[in-house]
């Protein structure tokens, strides 16, 4: 069986079992309320740390890199549990409930100039904090702000069904990348003056892999991200929104380049050098915040 | 007019150039199967992105808008014939 027909049989094949533990730990989480759902998460944490060694050597070997020291157990537990209250956070703000939340907003004139302009432009986030908080910043601000998420197909076929189970009104804004015409889609939506999120930081289907000094040493990080926006000729966003404790987020949205600008060979160096050098910026700001628990620099 | 069905016509010819050209194909023009899928793994191989830079090719060259919700793109796209097909039928005169 070739790849392609695999991918199509996954995607036709109905999901049964996951569904049903999503909308119970929704449940959950909304009957108790967050105050009590968060005391839930720390033998929650405790359980998941012991039982995945993997995921738990490669945060390990993340805040080594980040904090520049041996990791102690409160740096690595802390890393887990904020990992899972940011998981717990995105059931509240996918439900709109935002204005629960104390959110800073830094760079949103970048936004507002965009807008302004017409046509939209490509938000690149990461494994990184809370892609959700930026997101209903965008709704909160504007209600009918089109913001579309762009992303591997199995992974659009689970966000779908969370999103789903959560809150049905938001399932249309994931666009998969198993359609033939699912990037034509991005540039009408574009066209349109949609914001297309990424998270562009995921180098796992090994294509068009370039590497960058990241944390003190090489990684891989995927070109085709910023290669769209290069065909399109729009601005690449960088987009990031970090749990800083309790209630409290904060939203940083920076212009890393425009490609209606800088239409010469030089973009994807620039580009790609500019976001993972706030990448990593921020990852030193907020070390808790990367959630990316497997072997990056593998 | 061929009679061949795995040679290319000439508009066939002129696209399959085109495409070479735009995604930088390590093969040449005249040896593409008309046939063969564009699409994934087999045939040409192209991704997502290769269709999307095929369609803003097309777009500048022939002026032909080729759209994501036009529901009959899988058709469309299927091979360098059938997009050659709906290129000649839907460009400007």
């Amino acid at each position: 069986m070739t790849e392609t027909s695999r991918v199509q049989e996954w995607v036709s094949r109905p999901e049964r079992g996951s569904p049903a533990l999503l909308r119970l730990g929704v449940n959950t989480a909304r009957g108790l309320g967050r105050p009590v759902a968060r005391l839930l998460l720390y033998p929650l944490c405790l359980y998941f740390m012991l039982s995945s060694p993997a995921a738990a050597r490669a945060s390990g070997a993340y805040l080594r890199r980040v904090l520049g020291r041996a990791p102690r157990l409160r740096d690595r537990f802390g890393h887990f549990l904020t990992f899972a209250r940011c998981l717990l956070d995105r059931v509240f703000l996918l439900n709109d409930e935002s204005d629960d939340f104390e959110v800073t907003v830094h760079g949103e004139e970048i936004l507002r100039e965009i807008e302004r302009q017409g046509g939209g432009c490509i938000l690149f986030g990461a494994h990184f904090g809370s892609f959700e908080v930026a997101r209903a910043i965008g709704r909160r601000r504007r209600q009918d702000l089109p913001i579309s998420l762009l992303m591997y197909e199995e992974n659009a076929q689970k966000i779908r069904i969370a999103l789903a189970a959560i809150n049905p009104n938001l399932a249309t804004e994931v666009i998969g990348l198993g359609r033939l015409d699912s990037l034509i889609m991005v540039a009408d939506r574009l066209k349109q003056g949609h914001f297309i999120g990424v998270l562009a930081d995921r180098n796992v289907d090994g294509k068009d892999l370039v590497k960058y000094d990241f944390l003190g040493a090489p990684a891989s990080f995927p070109q085709g991200p910023f290669r769209v926006a290069q065909m399109l000729q729009r601005p690449a966003v960088l987009m990031a929104g970090i749990y800083r404790g309790g209630r409290r987020y904060e939203v940083h949205f920076e212009l890393l380049a425009d490609a209606s600008v800088i239409r010469d060979g030089s973009w994807l160096e620039t580009v790609m050098t500019r976001y993972v050098s706030r990448l990593e910026h921020f990852c030193r700001a907020a070390p808790h915040n990367w959630f990316n628990f497997y072997d990056f620099w593998g | 007019m061929t009679t061949d069905s795995s040679t290319l016509n000439a508009s066939e010819a002129e696209l399959a150039q085109l495409v070479v050209e735009t995604l930088n194909l390590d093969q040449a023009a005249a040896d593409i199967d008309p046939d063969a899928p564009l699409y994934g793994e087999e045939g040409l191989g192209l991704d997502s992105i290769d269709m999307l830079e095929i369609s803003l090719t097309v777009s500048q060259r022939y002026g032909v808008k080729l759209r994501a919700d036009e529901e009959n793109n899988v058709e469309i796209f299927r091979s360098l014939r059938s997009l050659n097909a709906y290129i000649q039928a839907h460009r400007e005169p």
